[in-house]
């Protein structure tokens, strides 16, 4: 079954073995730099570095593949905005667009730099169990004080696992849903949101249906949104505090160029 | 170890689900409840772990009162309840995920944890699916998955609440095996259904109409009484033909009327040998 938004590929990598939390540290770090760094020879090491990464964790391509597509589309937009909305030095005119040098550069530097925040995050989805990665947010956001939004951090790990588990569900009802009007004579012209209403409108309440169930179960089984452990025991370990180390100091050279 | 005294619940638009309703579960009691659909069995279900407080009465397990907010985390841990749609049950996104929730919603440790998965997983026998994701696999098994979620918290009592009904009759028969055995094994079962057929093992019955507790009983006497026609609910079919046979003066004993093959022992006994 094709898992839509998470494809952890269990393995035994050096990157699989670190603790979430390192690896959630390492994204956001890696994401800050990849913004952070102006010229392409900083942005071209980043990708290096990714490759190595990428090498060492023995994930096949097509994870990333699969990370990147569905933004391509935004990706191009962003470029083509930059191309023709930078002021500076004129390449050609046609009509009223007017792409320019430094345009072309931003454009590049920019969708260079989505392009590294989604191959990042897909290396550590793609090496971390999907409950692993709840139960480090978790850990990491329980010093804070959620209280004040009317939540707290078990609720919001719950919460992720929950919608992790389910979107697989969600996009099954859709289909039965579908053939459920199809076989009633419903047309699916080709206009995709000429179906949305008679679509919608079973699948949300089929939807909530399952959610009062689901609640139920849950609360049945000791849920009561406070505290709870975990069967995943997270020790950040001498190779975690090594790698992060290590990242930092990666960081800050390369901050430095 | 459950009591329920003078429970009464209604909707919260005013239907009445449950009226006035006596009953005790003694630990290690095998208990069927039967009635069609919208008596009020599942509400009842619902009551005797906490998940919903009776408006008049109260429920009382192991002298805990349902109503203490503070206690149901205990209560809860006594009696679990497996449902109807196994689909709806799973919280996690692999088997092992799953039989976990309720053990960390103990807060146990990790260690723990595990272990109890191991010990769910060994009693349902699907060990090879741990690190499936629930929702691959049959009806049947996936109702075992659930039945294991709730066994991962050891709980003393179990309420199935017609864990059968959208199963097909083979995996059907898997599930009430596994029912029997855990009840041999010690755990109190209260076993909710519409259907007659999968009451055979219990020690008690109770028939549940329009909110009511109508008959109560032995299954012999509550499986063959004439009253159950009128409420739409078919008996058994070996009670049926044993019933038929009663009337042209052939008597089958009781404890014969319970599968198909001591049935049919019985009938050559008496018809080869006179």
């Amino acid at each position: 079954m094709q898992e839509p938004v998470f494809s952890y590929i269990p393995g035994k990598s050096f990157l699989h073995t670190l603790d979430p939390r390192t690896k959630l540290t390492a994204v956001m770090l890696l994401g800050i730099l990849a913004f952070r760094t102006e010229s392409f020879f900083g942005i071209g090491i980043l990708f290096a570095f990714f490759v190595a990464l990428t090498s060492f964790s023995g994930l096949p391509a097509r994870v990333f593949l699969r990370a990147v597509r569905p933004m391509v589309l935004f990706i191009i937009f962003i470029f083509l905005a930059q191309l023709f909305f930078t002021e500076g030095k004129v390449l050609t005119s046609f009509w009223i667009l007017h792409p320019s040098l430094e345009g072309l550069q931003n454009g590049f530097r920019l969708s260079a730099r989505f392009i590294l925040l989604l191959l990042f995050a897909a290396l550590m989805t793609a090496s971390t169990d999907p409950s692993a990665i709840t139960c480090g947010i978790e850990r990491m956001l329980r010093p804070l004080p959620l209280r004040w939004l009317g939540v707290n951090s078990f609720e919001l790990a719950t919460m992720m696992n929950l919608s992790i588990a389910f979107l697989p569900l969600l996009f099954e009802r859709v289909e039965r849903t579908k053939a459920a009007q199809a076989s009633r004579g419903m047309y699916f012209g080709k206009n995709p949101f000429h179906s949305v209403p008679a679509l919608a409108i079973p699948l949300i309440r089929g939807v909530i249906r399952d959610a009062e169930e689901l609640a139920l179960a849950m609360e049945s089984r000791g849920y009561q949104g406070t505290r709870r452990t975990s069967m995943h025991e997270l020790l950040m370990q001498r190779r975690d505090w090594i790698s992060l180390l290590a990242l930092v100091l990666f960081a800050a050279l390369l901050l430095r160029f | 170890m459950i009591r329920l005294e003078n429970v009464s619940y209604s909707y919260p638009d005013g239907t009445p689900a449950l009226r006035n309703i006596n009953m005790g579960i003694k630990k290690g009691e095998y208990i069927g409840i039967i009635g069609k659909n919208g008596s009020g069995k599942s509400t009842l279900a619902l009551h005797l772990n906490g998940l919903l407080r009776p408006q008049k009465g109260k429920v009382m397990v192991r002298g805990m009162n349902t109503g203490d907010f503070s206690k149901l985390q205990v209560i809860r841990k006594i009696v679990g309840i497996v449902f109807q749609n196994p689909e709806t049950q799973f919280v996690g996104r692999t088997v092992e995920e799953d039989l976990a929730f309720g053990p960390e919603n103990l807060c146990l440790p990790p260690l723990e944890i595990r272990r109890r998965i191991d010990r769910a997983l060994a009693e349902i026998e699907l060990e090879k699916y741990r690190y499936h994701s629930p929702k691959a696999l049959s009806g049947g098994q996936g109702q075992c998955v659930a039945l294991a979620g709730v066994l991962a918290m050891e709980p003393e009592c179990l309420v199935f609440d017609e864990v059968t009904s959208m199963l097909d009759p083979e995996s059907g028969k898997n599930v009430l095996e596994r029912v029997k055995r855990l009840h041999e094994k010690g755990k109190t079962v209260v076993h909710i259904t519409h259907n007659l057929e999968e009451l055979h093992a219990a020690d008690r019955i109770i028939v549940i109409d329009r909110g009511r507790i109508l008959l109560e009983g032995k299954p012999e006497n509550v499986l063959s009484d004439p009253s159950l026609l009128d409420l739409g609910l078919t008996p058994p079919s070996l009670i049926e033909l044993a019933e038929h046979l009663k009337k042209h003066g052939v008597v089958i004993p009781w404890d014969k009327t319970s599968s198909p093959s001591s049935f049919a022992e019985e009938i050559c006994r008496l018809f080869l040998k006179t």
